[in-house]
This record gives C-alpha cells, sequence and structure tokens, in this order.
C-alpha cells in the first residue's frame, strides 16, 4: 500500500547512533522536498545508555510527531523498555531487528498486543563484515529501512557523506558501505511481507530546523547583540549558537558563572543600550524570578527565553511540560509588568524571536518565551520561502525610542505618556543622564516611598501592556465560526490541537480550535468573540494543576458555554489521537 | 558595539559636574560621605564626561550612591553590582564603570559573583564601601564583621571567622586591590583615580565607620591603625607575596595600592575572539538560512 505519511522509531544504546541516523533520514527527505518531523529521546546517562527517535516523513505538511508508530527499528530490547512509555503502534508494526540482539520473534517484549510483522537482520554482522566496524550499524539499519519502505536513498547517501564531511576518506566509505549492506541484504535475503510502502513527490528543498536554532537565530535577526545565560537542559543549544554566532556579527555571548549572573548580564548590557536576552529553562528561571522585576520596575528592555522541562524541582530535565505558564505570568514579587509569548513550532519560534525583541524594545519591558523541550529540541521541515517573509507579520525589527534634543534639555527619563513608554537614553548620550531603579521612583527616576508616586507609576508599567495588546493579538484559528465545541491550548500543543481539528473537520464534526501567540496581555477580546458560538471548550495543556485552565476562568468571559479542563501531566507532548479522542467524547 | 559619539572636548569637569541634586540619606558621621566626595574628585581629576560614567549599585547603604552622582546611574538589586556592570561594559567599552556598594552586598549575597569578575578581569573599579555592618535594614551581622562582635543577629557574639576582602582579593587574582580609609578623601581620590586607570578589574575596599551602629570608636580605631604604603619609600605593589603580607599585617592597616599587574581585559580578549571569529569569513543574517536546507 501506497503511504504519503509514515512514522518511523529506532531504539537502541548511545553507541548504536540511533539519533544520528534519525537526523541522516529526515535531513534526506527535506533535501528531496519531504516534510519531516523529529524527536529525540535520551535516558539519563551522559554517555552511552538509550537513546530512541521518531521520525515522522510526509509528502505534506505534518503538525506533528505522529502518533502510532509504524516502522520500528530496534538493535536492543532491553533499551526500548526505557521508551515504552512514549510509543505507541499501529496494528500491526512493522519490526526490524539486529539478531545481535538474541531475542526470539516470539519473545519481543513490545508493550502493546498489537500485530508485529518481524524482519530479523544480522545488523550487527553486516556492519562488521561489509563496513568493517560495527560503528556503522546505524547505516546499516538504514539501508534496512530505505530499501524496504521506499525511503529516500539517494538523499540519505547524500546525508552521510555530509554528516562524515570532516572526517577521513575511509571513514565516509566505511559508512556508506554499511548503508549499502542494509540494501543489498534486504534485495537479496528479504521476502517483503508487510505493505508499506513510503511514496512521495520530489519538490523544493526544506529548511529543516530545531525550535532552539530557529529562535537563535530569529534573535540574531532582530538585532540581539549581546546574550548572556548558562548551560542548562533543554535551553543549552540556544547559548551554544550564540556562542558560535554572536561573535561573528560583532556581539557578545558570555557564559555567565549562575542565572542570577546571566539576567543580570543581559539588563546591564540592555542598559547600555544594547539588544540583550538570555535563556534557560524552569530552574534557571526561578533565579532570575528577582531581576525579572527590576526589569521591569527600571523599564529596561530584556528578553528571557524559557524552554520548559518536568517539573518542579529538578524533574525530569529532558522530557516536556506546560507547567512554568504561571511562572512566566505572575511570578516574581510585586505587580511587575511583564509580556509573555508563546511559539507555536519551529518556524514560528524565529518569528516570536523577532517579536519578543519587537515588543521588548519597542515596550520597555521584560518579555518572557515559553517554549518547551517538545519544540526547542525537535527538528522541523517547513518551505524556505517560510521564515523571512513571516507568516503572520511578526518579522518587523525596531529600535528603541531615544529622547530628542529638545527633550534633553530637561530630560525626564520616566515621563509618563499614553501608552506608558518614555524616550530611553543610555550611556554616551550627553545629556540623557539619569539612574535606573530597582527602588521605585518617580518620572525623573529619583527614589520615593510615596504611595501616591508608586501608584502613578505602576499604572504608567501596566499602561504599556495595555498598549501591546492593542497592537498585537495574534491567534490561530482552525476549524468553522460557527462550531459549537472548541480547544484552547497554547505553545507547542498547536501542532497536536491544529491536526486533531482538522481531522475531526473531514469527518464532518463541527469543531474549532484558538491557539493565542501572546498569553499577557492575553488578547480577551478575540478569545470572547471565539467564545460566543460554543456550547463546550475543552482548555488542553500539559500540566497537572491546569495552569491555563485557571489563567482563562479569570480572563475571559464563558456565558452560557460549558469549560472542561483536559489538563495532564508533561513527560510526553500531546498524540494527536489523545486531542481526537476528547473532543470526539463532546459528539457523543 | 552601541553607536556612541564620544565627545571630544574641551570642557574641564569640576566636582560640581558630578553633584546630583539629591541629599544623601546617609546619617551623620556615615564615612560614605568622604567615599562620595572622593569619587567625584577623582572623576575630576580624570576630566570624565558625565556621559561617558555609569555608577552600578546594588542594595545597601552605600548603594544609594549612583543617585548622588550626576552620571548614568543603575542602583539594582541586591548582590548584582558585579554582574549587570559586566554586561553594560562588554556592551559599550567605552564607558567607565564603576561598582559601588557595601560588604554585604559584595561579600555575602553577591559573593558568587566576585571570583568570577576578577577572573574575567572586567575593566571596571569596584568601591566596596565596608562598615562590617548591615546598616540599612538597621544593624545586622556582616561577613566582614569580627568573631565575638555582637549585633542585632549575634546577640552572643559572632562565632564566624570574617571575610577578609583584601586579603580575599589578592588570594583570587584580581589584578588591581588596594585599601583606602574614608576619612581620607584627599587620599582616597587618589587611589581611586588609580583604580579608574587601571586597565582591568581594579578593587578598592573603602573602611567606612558606620557610626549609628558601630559608636564612635570605629572611626578612631581605623583612623589610629591606618598606615599608607606611598609613605614607605621600599614598596611596590608588584609583589603578590609582600602584599599579602601587609594585607595580614598585625601593626595596622595597610593603606593604599597593595597590588596591580596589567593582564588583558575581558574587552580587549572578547574583541580578539571577535576577529578571530570574523577572519573566518561571515555571512549575510539571511544566508545562515542556507546551512539548514539539506
Amino acid at each position: 500500500m501506497e503511504h504519503k505519511d509514515v512514522v518511523i522509531a529506532m531504539a537502541g544504546s548511545g553507541g548504536d547512533g540511533v539519533v544520528s541516523a534519525g537526523e541522516i533520514l529526515v535531513g534526506a527527505g527535506a533535501s528531496e522536498g519531504i516534510h519531516g518531523f523529529m524527536l529525540k529521546s535520551f535516558g539519563p546517562q551522559i554517555r552511552g545508555g538509550e537513546s530512541s527517535c521518531r521520525v515522522r516523513l510526509s509528502e505534506q505538511q505534518v503538525y506533528s510527531h505522529g502518533d502510532r508508530i509504524q516502522i520500528f527499528g530496534v538493535f536492543s530490547w532491553d533499551d526500548y523498555r526505557q521508551f515504552r512509555g512514549e510509543m505507541e503502534f499501529t496494528d500491526p508494526v512493522v519490526i526490524v531487528m539486529d539478531t545481535a540482539d538474541k531475542t526470539n520473534e516470539d519473545e519481543i517484549p513490545l508493550d502493546s498486543d498489537v500485530e508485529r510483522i518481524v524482519y530479523s537482520v544480522p545488523i550487527t554482522d553486516l556492519a562488521k563484515e561489509e563496513a568493517g566496524t560495527t560503528q556503522a550499524k546505524n547505516m546499516v539499519m538504514l539501508g534496512v529501512l530505505s530499501e524496504l519502505f521506499g525511503l529516500p536513498g539517494e538523499g540519505i547517501r547524500q546525508g552521510i557523506r555530509k554528516k562524515f564531511r570532516k572526517k577521513k576518506q575511509e571513514v565516509i566509505e566505511s559508512n556508506i558501505a554499511g548503508f549499502e549492506a542494509g540494501v543489498n541484504y534486504v534485495r537479496t535475503e528479504v521476502k517483503k511481507v508487510d505493505d508499506i510502502q513510503f511514496t512521495f513527490t520530489e519538490a523544493e528543498p526544506k529548511v529543516l530546523m530545531e525550535g532552539n536554532e530557529a529562535f537563535a537565530y530569529g534573535a540574531l535577526y532582530a538585532g540581539c547583540r549581546f546574550f548572556a545565560g548558562y548551560p542548562i537542559t533543554p535551553a543549552s543549544e540556544i547559548l551554544e549558537w550564540m556562542s558560535r554566532e554572536l561573535p561573528r556579527y560583532e556581539g557578545t555571548m558570555i557564559q555567565a558563572e549562575d542565572e542570577l549572573a546571566a539576567i543580570g548580564m543581559a539588563i546591564g548590557a540592555s542598559f547600555a543600550g544594547e539588544k540583550a536576552m538570555t535563556a534557560t529553562s524552569g530552574p534557571g528561571i526561578s533565579l532570575m524570578s528577582e531581576q525579572l522585576g527590576l526589569a521591569s520596575m527600571a523599564e529596561l528592555p530584556v528578553v528571557i527565553v524559557n524552554v520548559q522541562r518536568t517539573g518542579p524541582s529538578t524533574g525530569i530535565p529532558t522530557k516536556t511540560e506546560q507547567a512554568d505558564l504561571m511562572q512566566a505570568l505572575y511570578g516574581t514579587h510585586g505587580d511587575a509588568n511583564r509580556v509573555v509569548i508563546a511559539p507555536a513550532d519551529v518556524e514560528d519560534c524565529f518569528g516570536v524571536g523577532v517579536q519578543a525583541f519587537y515588543i521588548a524594545e519597542k515596550y520597555q519591558v521584560p518579555v518572557i518565551v515559553l517554549s518547551d523541550q517538545y519544540l526547542g529540541q525537535r527538528k522541523e521541515t517547513f518551505d524556505q520561502s517560510a521564515l523571512l517573509n513571516g507568516g503572520n507579520g511578526a518579522i518587523k525589527q525596531v529600535e528603541r525610542l531615544t529622547p530628542s534634543g529638545e527633550e534633553l534639555e530637561d530630560y525626564t527619563r520616566f515621563r509618563i505618556t499614553d501608552n506608558g513608554v518614555s524616550p530611553m537614553s543610555f550611556p554616551g548620550i550627553k545629556d540623557g543622564m539619569y539612574q535606573a531603579a530597582g527602588i521605585e521612583h518617580g518620572e525623573k527616576g529619583l527614589p520615593t516611598s510615596d504611595k501616591n508616586v508608586h501608584e502613578k507609576m505602576t499604572a504608567k508599567r501596566f499602561q504599556k501592556n495595555k498598549a501591546v495588546a492593542e497592537e498585537l493579538n495574534f491567534i490561530r484559528f482552525y476549524g468553522p465560526e460557527d462550531a459549537e465545541v472548541g480547544v484552547l491550548g497554547w505553545g507547542s500543543s498547536k501542532g497536536a490541537i491544529k491536526e486533531a481539528v482538522l481531522r475531526l473537520n473531514e469527518e464532518g464534526y463541527s469543531v474549532k480550535a484558538a491557539v493565542p501567540q501572546i498569553l499577557m496581555p492575553l488578547p480577551t477580546k478575540q478569545l470572547n468573540q471565539y467564545v460566543e458560538s460554543l456550547h463546550s471548550l475543552i482548555v488542553a495543556e500539559i500540566s497537572y494543576s491546569g495552569q491555563f485552565y485557571r489563567y482563562l476562568k479569570g480572563e475571559l468571559q464563558f456565558g452560557d458555554c460549558e469549560i472542561k479542563q483536559y489538563a495532564r501531566v508533561g513527560g510526553a507532548a500531546f498524540n494527536v489521537e489523545e486531542i481526537y479522542n476528547v473532543v470526539e467524547q463532546e459528539f457523543k | 558595539m552601541s553607536q556612541i559619539d564620544v565627545s571630544e572636548t574641551n570642557i574641564e569637569y569640576t566636582v560640581k559636574e558630578y553633584k546630583s541634586d539629591t541629599k544623601p540619606i546617609w546619617c551623620p558621621g556615615c564615612g560614605d560621605y568622604g567615599v562620595l566626595s572622593a569619587l567625584y574628585q577623582a572623576f575630576a581629576d580624570l576630566n570624565l564626561p558625565p556621559e561617558d560614567v555609569a555608577v552600578i549599585s546594588g542594595i545597601g547603604c552605600s548603594s544609594r550612591l549612583p543617585g548622588y552622582v550626576n552620571t548614568y546611574g543603575f542602583n539594582a538589586v541586591h548582590g548584582r553590582i558585579l554582574p549587570i556592570a559586566t554586561g553594560v561594559k562588554m556592551a559599550n567599552p567605552e564607558i567607565t564603570v564603576i561598582g559601588t556598594g557595601g560588604d554585604g552586598d559584595g561579600f555575602s549575597i553577591g559573593m558568587g559573583h566576585v571570583p568570577h569578575a576578577v577572573r574575567r578581569n572586567v575593566d571596571m573599579t569596584y568601591v566596596v564601601m565596608d562598615n562590617e555592618i548591615y546598616g540599612l535594614t538597621k544593624g545586622q551581622l556582616s561577613p566582614t564583621a569580627h568573631v565575638g562582635d555582637v549585633t542585632k543577629t549575634s546577640a552572643y557574639g559572632s562565632i564566624e571567622r570574617p571575610v577578609e576582602p583584601v586579603k580575599f582579593m589578592l588570594n583570587i587574582g584580581a589584578s588591581f586591590v588596594a585599601r583606602v580609609n574614608a576619612g581620607n578623601p584627599k587620599h582616597m581620590a587618589k587611589v581611586i583615580t588609580a583604580g579608574i586607570q587601571h586597565p582591568g578589574f581594579a578593587f578598592i575596599n573603602a573602611v567606612s565607620p558606620c557610626r549609628t551602629f558601630r559608636g564612635i570608636d570605629q572611626k578612631k580605631v581605623v583612623n589610629a591603625q591606618s598606615y599608607y604604603l606611598e609613605e614607605e619609600t621600599d614598596y611596590e605593589p608588584n609583589d603578590i607575596t609582600k602584599a599579602l603580607q601587609e594585607a595580614s599585617s598585625q601593626e595596622g592597616l595597610a593603606m593604599g595600592v597593595l597590588y596591580r599587574e596589567e593582564r588583558p581585559t575581558y574587552d580587549k580578549l572578547y574583541q580578539d575572539l571577535r576577529n578571530r571569529a570574523v577572519a573566518k569569513g561571515v555571512p549575510e543574517i539571511r544566508e545562515i538560512l542556507d546551512r539548514y536546507i539539506p
């Protein structure tokens, strides 16, 4: 049977190279214009240990990782056990396993009672014999998968050469030999008994990026030239990217001694006139919270990225969750204004990277970007033209408002204005001297403990949020406007929600979904309009305590609409089927 | 890098130009007044355009200082002077960056940042006004207080050995270490001037008595114990062993520059790094995208 959309997983120990194989596979697809999506998952070990990857290839644009694995390449069943909670399979599932594992076909410990079609292949032996090293096992596996299921073989060969281009010629040849050994084994020794045949039409190559890379790229594009951060999973890729790129564009990237220093440096650089940011995960945000309030009080632009992971405390650093929402919205003491924005897919990470700086610089506010592990560390394709054109008009660059010559004659840094934004000077500007302060201050910046001044200045700072709400309120809507059942989600949950709703619509269900991009200030007017047609609304989020649900309950008017929670713990992103089933219940 | 127009003028700045209109909230007799006037004097002696100076502080009595100076100032949160100052300096190396704070801000809550600013050799001057007490919060134990000191939070006398700032900074390799007596603004101004001129991280411990919570005796003891290294003909501040000996002297408190060493600054090293990064060729930012098309 022809398949235009396949989901392939591989599992093995660290040395088996399943993640490299997955990367080559999704890259091969992209080079031939096939859309792809790749997740990787690791055990807690630094090196070795278990690893797995999941690759979805599709002729059409895909929005999620694909729920059920159709093809499963296994080096070791022991290593599979680590991931069985994350893996669901189609019925039947096609398994390609290495005979070196010594597990009999009738003893496969698959955590699912689906029918199995099994190909046992001497993968390790072929690698040893044909490639001269067992290290080429992953290439043999790729060869087998490619030949059995019609995956883009030429692209894979190119991908192998590209991956090892900096290595010796022998290394390239050995890996290619491994791949060909897998292909030839299938041609000569295997009788195909499953019916999966991937088909695609070649098209213009796609861009293939990880969310963290796309965000960092967006920030650079927006003019960010100062980054300070501290390593933390799953956000370190942003720090690493900036370390390579910023110095090439006259910028500065500092690996700070801790997150307290990281945000302090970014705030200092912003005070000095630079577009500045930091990136971390939940634990780092906890440490930064005090200075988030400082940025709010001193009205200093700064972009703070939280690539969320499973919490609280250390939690599960390598897995995803959406449970830092309340921390982003309200974390830090006092009434501290801030803007919170959540990218929805990898392409959007770029756009939000640009937009975060637009908001921070234009409105002189701290902007928190809520990404997550599912988004930050996955690879996803999109069209080349999509990125720099900016699908939703968000790709806008801006320079900070500085005081005019006239304003500098009697400079009032925190002058009260209609939209709350006052011209901001920085060191080096003559007659622009002022004191930035975390202590409450009047319009001139002088410290005060006067309750009335505090009231006036708090209102000024929050006035900027009102202005943001008027200018920016992008929401992704799916499904017919007059639908009676709705879904509301945020951030990376967009993929599963969109795909589920589109599938339900195709099957005749009248359902619509909304995914707001800016969470603070929440576009309440537009969301209230969205709710108007609904009899019931499902708020879907990966947070056990239902943080988004609680937030919306306080912000929106639901009228007669019944509001329901679908809130679950993190550790894995939403599946399409999961959302589909929850929504379908509403029609029973 | 910011687009700064560092004005080349013939203006001669006097102490007056650096004074803001705000009156200090400090108690009568506070050592911090002396440090403030020494700072004005140092700025005037160096003829620094006020717009090219940024004074960064944290929280504490002494951290109120930027408000009294007519330059750029940043009165931030407790303990983060050094990261914020690092950010300012690295974003714009043309700016003269001064950190001013207290012993609690620097050597208790902010201590984690000290060795890192030192090892980076951030080109800034860090003046710690050390009164061995928490003054703003009205009299609690400081990390530089002595064993046996009775304060509001050490009712039975402190049992913790103090941080000794000068010894500590010498030991972690600061490239400029000095001690000054807040009661001697003239000497202090000279040392602060030398600190600002020093290319790299200049640490100045200003022994700044707190009359309110330490009583009149603290000032008397400091004055009696002070001796000036400049007056000792054979003292050259280039020998770390001698500097440590002076810092540990039982004879009294050595005032002046104890140690000085020229080492590449963080911003200069960073510019070298940028030059190396650029040497490999720099694509247009738009072209970065091509790397992600397999």
